[in-house]
């Protein structure tokens, strides 16, 4: 992976992982959580730590950021496919988080 | 296990003790007819069985005063001795016990009871008590013989002892006492062997025998529930038991945050069931809940792809899936609750040993962080040669802390093995009087 690629995929995590832990509910926490596995499945299990910092506080602009980094993710190779599995999953557990 | 052989020939002596007029016993079902009406060669035959069965009994004995015989003590204070000297058994009650029936057994003419008559059922009582007796026996050759040697403490071989100290007994009453069968050979030196075991047994008494021995020994292999999902909660409890026996081989950093995941989202669920019936267990399973939440954002970090462990992931995807199929007003029986309890604890000892030596070990590793780009430093950015790497100290690392804290099981909560009840059975056994019923019984006209 080049560093470019690396680090949109450390933020990626990051955003989603900041999501997970400011979950209402255990349902909606697990659900991201089912995302950031999934990150790391396309991944081959090699993405970097995470980096919590600098991240927003606000729930609304953690996952729009979230979602744009992971789009951002086509741009340096991945499937476009496997993104969009990601991205159903993240609204999934959105769904559960606002419901 | 040793608690299951031992129990079973704990309880047939002891069966067999409270057992008397033993030729009219052996006369099968013309249980009826005078003393001595039972045909002579069928009382015979069956004597020559119960022979067979019995020096598969003394064999068990030997073999088992063989295993215990290097970490046996007396408990007798001792004269004293040079402590450079090795220790021998030689003049305490053990070993004379130990002498005693490798010379019943070597002085016997009876074979061992062959696999034939072990497994073949008879009509007569008397003799199937003995056949279970002595498949106790030679289930028992399992449990005290090769890996428990190594294992085995002075106070559980104390245990051991004891029982075999019991059985030897046991066997000498029995034998005074089948002296009219025809064609019966009494146990060479059974007044030795007799006050062997007595010596023996008095001797372990002045000692604190551990019982937990009765959890060594062969045990079956789990096996998955296979077939369909039982319904309900069932499916639940069968699904989780089968995750825990998948849990055999070790899974990949990704396949364990999917187990942990499973196990988190199981024990919240479960709370609001278990809080109509038993309050103590819903707050055990929040508290679950919360540490496996806390287990999981510290494996975030952790990767690697060494291990397998598809079959436990998708087991704990069915935990989840059968779980949903559940209607919220159930009522779970305290049984299966406990049921859950017992399959919790498997599971996080499991899962705490897969983390620990997996990050021991190298098969879990950590992340490597990306440099930070910062304009105040004229520095090159080193680009990453490595995206794991192993864990320096494990015992540093968050998520081995709370493992160890919080995960696994306290050990220290299990009750004191006890004695258990056949054995406390074959001691009034052996100096109980005949009962009333029995006098009556003798009195009886015909008898």
């Amino acid at each position: 992976m080049e560093p470019q690629h690396l680090r949109t995929l450390a933020r990626a995590r990051s955003l989603v992982a900041a999501l997970a832990d400011g979950a209402q509910t255990v349902e909606a926490s697990s659900g991201y959580e089912r995302v950031l596995i999934e990150l790391d499945r396309v991944h081959g299990d090699e993405s970097p730590a995470l980096d919590t910092r600098g991240l927003s506080t606000d729930r609304g602009v953690l996952l729009a950021e979230a979602t744009s980094t992971i789009e951002e993710l086509a741009e340096h190779g991945v499937d476009a496919l496997d993104i969009e599995l990601v991205l159903a999953l993240l609204t999934d557990a959105h769904f559960l988080d606002v419901n | 296990m040793y608690g299951e052989s031992g129990e079973l020939m704990r309880t047939e002596l002891a069966a067999l003790l409270r057992l008397h007029r033993i030729q009219q016993q052996l006369g099968g079902p013309r249980r009826q007819a005078p003393y001595g009406s039972a045909p002579l060669v069928e009382r015979e035959q069956f004597g020559r069985v119960i022979r067979c069965y019995r020096q598969t009994i003394i064999a068990w004995c030997s073999d088992a005063m063989r295993t215990v015989q290097p970490v046996t003590f007396s408990n007798l204070p001792a004269k004293a001795s040079n402590p450079f000297r090795p220790h021998t058994m030689s003049g305490t009650a053990a070993a004379e016990l130990f002498r005693a029936l490798e010379h019943s057994r070597t002085h016997s003419s009876a074979p061992l009871a062959s696999l034939e008559l072990l497994g073949t059922p008879s009509d007569n009582t008397v003799v199937e008590h003995w056949r279970h007796a002595a498949r106790g026996a030679a289930l028992a050759e399992h449990d005290t013989t090769g890996d428990l040697a190594e294992r085995l403490t002075a106070p559980q071989a104390q245990a051991i002892l004891g029982d075999v100290a019991a059985i030897a007994r046991a066997l000498v009453v029995l034998d005074q006492r089948y002296s009219n069968t025809p064609g019966w050979e009494h146990l060479s030196q059974f007044d030795r062997l007799g006050w062997t075991a007595l010596a023996t047994a008095l001797d372990v008494s002045l000692g604190q025998p551990d019982y937990t021995v009765d959890q060594t020994g062969w045990r079956p292999r789990v096996k998955p529930l296979q077939g369909p999902p039982k319904p309900g909660i069932l499916g639940v409890l069968q699904a989780e038991h089968n995750l825990l026996v998948r849990l055999k081989s070790v899974p990949t950093a990704m396949n364990l945050r999917l187990i942990v995941d499973s196990q988190r989202l199981l024990s919240n669920q479960l709370v609001p069931y278990a809080e109509r019936i038993d309050p103590r267990l819903a707050s055990l399973w929040q508290t679950r809940a919360a540490t496996y939440a806390l287990i999981q954002q510290q494996l975030r970090n952790l990767g690697g792809r060494l291990g397998k462990g598809n079959g436990a992931a998708a087991e704990g995807a069915n935990v989840l899936g059968r779980l949903k199929s559940v209607t919220p007003g159930t009522v779970i029986e305290p049984r299966v609750l406990a049921g859950f309890q017992t399959l919790f604890n498997h599971v996080d000892t499991r899962l705490a040993n897969l983390i620990e030596d997996g990050v021991e070990l190298g098969t879990l590793l950590q992340r490597v962080s990306l440099p930070r780009l910062v304009d105040t430093t004229e520095q090159l950015i080193h680009p990453l040669r490595e995206r794991l790497v192993p864990v320096a100290r494990p015992s540093d690392l968050p998520v081995v802390r709370t493992v160890r804290e919080q995960l696994r099981p306290p050990s220290g909560g299990a009750q004191p093995a006890t004695p258990g009840r056949s054995r406390a059975d074959l001691h009034a056994a052996l100096v109980h009087r005949p009962t009333s019923s029995c006098a009556l019984e003798r009195e009886s006209p015909g008898l």
